[in-house]
């Protein structure tokens, strides 16, 4: 065994038709059967809203959770197989993870949490002293070796969570939510260490979060989740310029996509009983959903054409340009960047133009139509991570 | 791939997950607990049954239920069982909820030492009670020396020194600690926020108390009560000592008459009955109360206090409340000292001596009974009680432990789950006096190549440990609930296996509650009669067994001396325990 901190350790990950159901019955699948494959030293977030399997998926992947279907390889190793003939323990995984809780042991010291688990794994004294040295100086926390967990603050049992984790050069790095208990300032510093980090290991990284700009700002591929299923997997990118569907489009971007119920009949679109123009072609007849990007909706003073009557609701500053939130008839939240604060008050009525034509039409079940474009696709394989 | 060859050995696969499962430590361990659990509760309650259906024995059911006998035997005994229940439950509610009351909705003076006096009766043997009420008001009724009163000249009712009325009444001064617990704790949610957002809403204060205080309170009453009547139902000791010398008999008399005059089966038939009876109270009251169990204390004093105003009723609620509390702590304790240094029992005029702590043999005293502290007997018997203190803590705090573990954090078989947690409970509902019988029908005789246990110190660790087991579980069960589930799974990630967490992780987390947990048990054994009585012999005594032979042979001064001891035993544990719950966690004190 080298102990290196050089990079080049991490694995693929690939997942096939994994499962879990909770309970006996069938129908409570918390994973509903997901596949995907990453590169070695990917950094890979798992994103969704809370309930959509993601936490689960990664506890699996740490060995907490036993499949109930597919598979998980590491490499060309299966650590785990839904028909139980293979379920490699968290220790014969070569996996560390940080707990959102950070789950120190409030009885060990600082120097005690890092050292205890390269004990159990049987290192030496020697081994263990020096890279407990090592990984304290990476996270720059050498000075509180000797302190209990429950004497610093949470900034620095987070970095003490992640010198454990890394320790003991895991080459797949798991992290559940682990910046959700910092504040709003800690967060985007221990966002850059964190990738930092991930950096200088080489491992494979799994981040599981609810927050989209966690995932933009971190991953090389997501899997945003959605009920126990992945609605779409690609590169931060790929999700944001071609949503498949329109979760995935109201769920990425600061503000996210607007998206508006709008009746397609004689080749024209129309949005809460107003005409908003042409429909694109291929089209079904009935009700569709239209996507505007915030960029695209504009306030207007008087009813010109493609305009929707809306009731302002608020404003809010956003990257030195204004995100103006509005409603429509049906309570239907309708972003509108621009780049000065409106005088209106919240409930004045106003008038939004939309523009020309939609950026994406998705049918009732949220998926596009038509199909992804081969301009669509050509754009996506240029995104594809090296 | 997988998939195919997985549908082609449908049995290979299943084999295969069920080899996983079982290889899984923690299922051996859940059955292994199970397995100690059916040999501790299930089997001597099955030995009890399968005892009085054995031929020979079948007839002991028609005497106890249908014959001559019938009424004095049981049904005149289960009446008084009920009676002392009741009497019990009334009382104890009654002065429980009125000191309640007191501590937490008035401001009289002392309240808070009144809190902690109220809490004492229950953490003493309670036969101490019977004992002081005994040296105090006993009458020539029976021969033998008087009480306190009577040698000061004063004649004293046989119905106040024999019978129902000083059962009852030792029975409540338990008690009734219990039922001022549960109440406290209670009205203390109900104060402060509850009842100003009731009073801003401009409801009187008879409609504050009636619809906001009354149903919060409810529960906390309803569960003292019905724990007091069980414990009322099934207390062998204060009716042996204050109503046998009348023939007054409970169950608990009853059963323990047949089984030790060698009436074995009749016995065995009246303990089911009584297991029976208070099974039926306990599981009421746990209903009632929603799981909660017996042993909750007053924890945390949410939010701000107010006060009733008493007006010119301060200083006589105050006297009133001040009277009862001296009158169930202070007062026994200072006659059982006192009358254990008289020189004629109960006869202070007599002069006061040391002799029945330190004094050699001497014929002109107590029958040549040496002083407790000279009797190597006693101190056997001190020895063997506090080693079976520390043996019962030691091995229901290890088992309960695992038990709670395996509950509240394996993911097992679901069943085993289930029946852990069902068996761990049972004793909760067994009176200490049934177990006792039940664990000689079981362990009595020879099994197999094992010898009888009967008369060994390892049939009373045994009976206390199963006696216990709900206490340790319920302790263990909050202890490891502070040991979050993230800190246990970054143990799993760094490989520890399941021993070694509970070593190096789980033990020292929960080191305090499963301190507390143990010292509770301990003081529970030290001061337990009714489990005992039946098991130790006099080749095997324990403390709290000689006082009871002491009082019954009118060894007064003896009896009260050895009670002195097992009190002072009780009470030092549970305040060398309160010292070491700081010192065992230093990681908690830097802070």
């Amino acid at each position: 065994m080298t102990h290196t901190t050089d990079r080049g350790t991490g694995v693929p990950i690939t997942l096939t038709d994994l499962r879990k159901d909770f309970g006996a019955s069938t129908g409570t699948a918390a994973v509903d059967g997901i596949s995907l494959q990453v590169p070695p030293g990917a950094f890979l977030v798992l994103l969704g809203p809370s309930g959509c399997g993601k936490t689960t998926t990664l506890r699996m992947l740490a060995g907490l959770e036993n499949p109930t279907g597919g598979e998980i390889r590491f490499g060309e190793r299966a650590v785990a197989r839904g028909d139980g003939t293979v379920n490699v323990e968290s220790a014969g995984r070569g996996v560390g993870m940080v707990f959102q809780s950070y789950a120190l042991w409030p009885h060990k010291t600082v120097q005690g949490n890092i050292e205890w688990p390269l004990t159990v794994a049987k290192w030496s004294r020697q081994e263990r002293r020096r890279r407990v040295r090592e990984v304290l100086g990476l996270l720059g926390i050498e000075e509180l070796a000797g302190r209990y967990p429950g004497e610093i603050s949470g900034g620095q049992q987070q970095r003490v969570a992640i010198a454990r984790t890394i320790a003991s050069q895991p080459e797949v790095l798991l992290f559940d939510e682990p910046l959700s208990n910092l504040d709003a300032k800690l967060r985007v510093d221990t966002r850059a260490e964190l990738m930092r980090i991930h950096r200088a290991t080489g491992a494979t990284s799994v981040y599981v979060t609810h927050d989209q700009v966690e995932a933009m700002t971190m991953a090389t591929h997501v899997a945003l989740m959605k009920d126990g299923r992945i609605e779409q997997f690609g590169t931060p990118v790929e999700l944001l310029a071609a949503p498949r569907t329109a979760f995935t489009a109201t769920f990425i971007g600061a503000p996210p996509a607007n998206i508006l119920e709008a009746q397609v009949a004689g080749a024209r679109l129309t949005v809460a009983g107003r005409d908003v123009g042409k429909a694109p072609a291929g089209l079904p007849a009935g009700t569709v959903h239209l996507m505007y990007r915030s960029s695209g909706p504009r306030l207007v003073a008087e009813p010109v054409e493609r305009c929707v009557p809306a009731i302002f609701v608020d404003q809010v500053p956003m990257a030195e340009r204004w995100v103006i939130g509005v409603e429509i008839a049906g309570g239907t939240r309708v972003s509108i960047t621009q780049d000065v604060p409106t005088r209106h008050v919240p409930g004045d009525s106003v008038q939004v133009q939309l523009p020309p034509a939609p950026e994406t039409c998705f049918d009732l079940d949220g998926e596009r139509i038509p199909a992804p474009s081969q301009s669509a696709r050509e754009f996506e394989q240029q995104q594809e991570p090296v | 791939m997988t998939a195919t060859s997985a549908q082609r050995r449908p049995l290979a696969q299943g084999l295969a997950r069920a080899g996983t499962l079982a290889r899984r430590p923690v299922v051996l361990l859940a059955a292994g607990t199970l397995l100690v659990l059916v040999i501790l509760v299930v089997a001597p309650l099955l030995g009890l049954v399968s005892t009085t259906l054995m031929a020979g024995n079948r007839d002991a059911w028609g005497d106890v239920f249908t014959s001559r006998m019938s009424a004095n035997l049981l049904w005149r005994p289960l009446g008084n069982s009920l009676l002392m229940g009741a009497a019990t439950a009334v009382l104890s509610t009654l002065i429980g909820g009125f000191l309640a009351w007191v501590v937490v909705m008035t401001r009289i003076p002392g309240r808070g030492f009144i809190a902690v006096l109220a809490t004492i009766p229950f953490a003493l043997p309670s036969f101490a009670l019977a004992l002081a009420w005994d040296s105090i008001f006993r009458n020539d009724l029976i021969g033998g020396s008087a009480g306190i009163l009577g040698n000061l000249g004063l004649m004293v009712p046989d119905w106040i020194a024999w019978g129902p009325v000083p059962v009852a009444l030792t029975l409540t001064a338990h008690y009734f600690s219990l039922s001022f617990m549960l109440i406290a704790a209670a009205l203390a949610a109900v104060n402060g926020d509850l009842m100003e957002a009731a009073e801003m809403t401009g409801a009187s204060r008879v409609a504050v108390a009636r619809d906001i205080a009354l149903p919060v309170v409810a529960p906390a009453v309803m569960s003292g009560a019905l724990l007091a009547f069980a414990e009322g139902v099934s207390n062998f000791v204060s009716p042996a000592l204050l109503g046998l010398p009348v023939r007054f008999h409970t169950l608990s008399t009853r059963l323990y008459g047949a089984i030790s005059t060698g009436d074995v089966s009749r016995g065995y038939v009246l303990s089911l009955v009584l297991i029976v009876v208070a099974a039926m109270v306990m599981l009421t009251a746990t209903r009632v109360t929603g799981g909660r169990r017996s042993f909750e204390t007053i924890t945390g004093k949410g939010g701000r206090r107010r006060s009733v105003p008493l007006g010119p009723w301060a200083w006589p609620i105050a006297g009133l409340a001040w009277a009862v509390v001296v009158a169930t702590t202070i007062v026994p304790a200072v006659v059982l000292v006192a009358s254990s240094l008289t020189r004629r029992t109960n006869d202070f005029a007599s002069g006061l001596t040391l002799h029945y702590w330190i004094g050699g043999s001497d014929p002109a005293m107590a029958q040549g009974q040496r002083g407790i502290l000279a009797n190597p007997q006693i101190l056997q018997a001190t020895w063997n009680t506090v080693l079976l203190g520390v043996c019962v803590a030691l091995g229901a705090g290890f088992l309960g432990l695992l038990i709670s573990y395996v509950i509240t954090r394996s993911r097992g078989p679901k069943p085993l789950l289930g029946a852990m947690s069902l068996i761990s409970y049972v004793p909760f509902l067994i009176p200490g006096i049934a177990f006792g019988a039940a664990f000689i029908a079981q362990f009595g005789a020879p099994i197999g190549p094992l010898p009888s246990l009967y008369g060994t110190f390892a049939i009373l660790v045994l009976a206390g440990i199963a006696a216990t087991i709900p206490f340790a579980v319920r302790s263990s069960t909050a202890a490891l609930s502070q040991v979050s589930r993230d800190v246990e799974e970054s143990a799993v990630m760094a490989g520890a296996g399941l021993m070694l967490r509970l070593r190096s992780i789980i033990a020292p987390l929960a080191a305090r509650g499963l301190l507390t947990g143990g010292v509770l048990v301990f003081v529970q054994m030290v001061r337990d009669l009714s489990l005992v009585v039946l098991l130790a012999t006099p080749a095997m005594p324990v403390l709290a067994v000689l006082t009871y032979q002491y009082s019954s042979e009118n060894f007064t001064q003896l009896a009260n001396a050895v009670t002195v001891i097992i009190a002072v035993i009780s009470v030092s544990a549970t305040l060398l325990s309160r010292r070491a719950e700081g010192a065992a966690q230093p990681w908690n004190e830097k802070a």
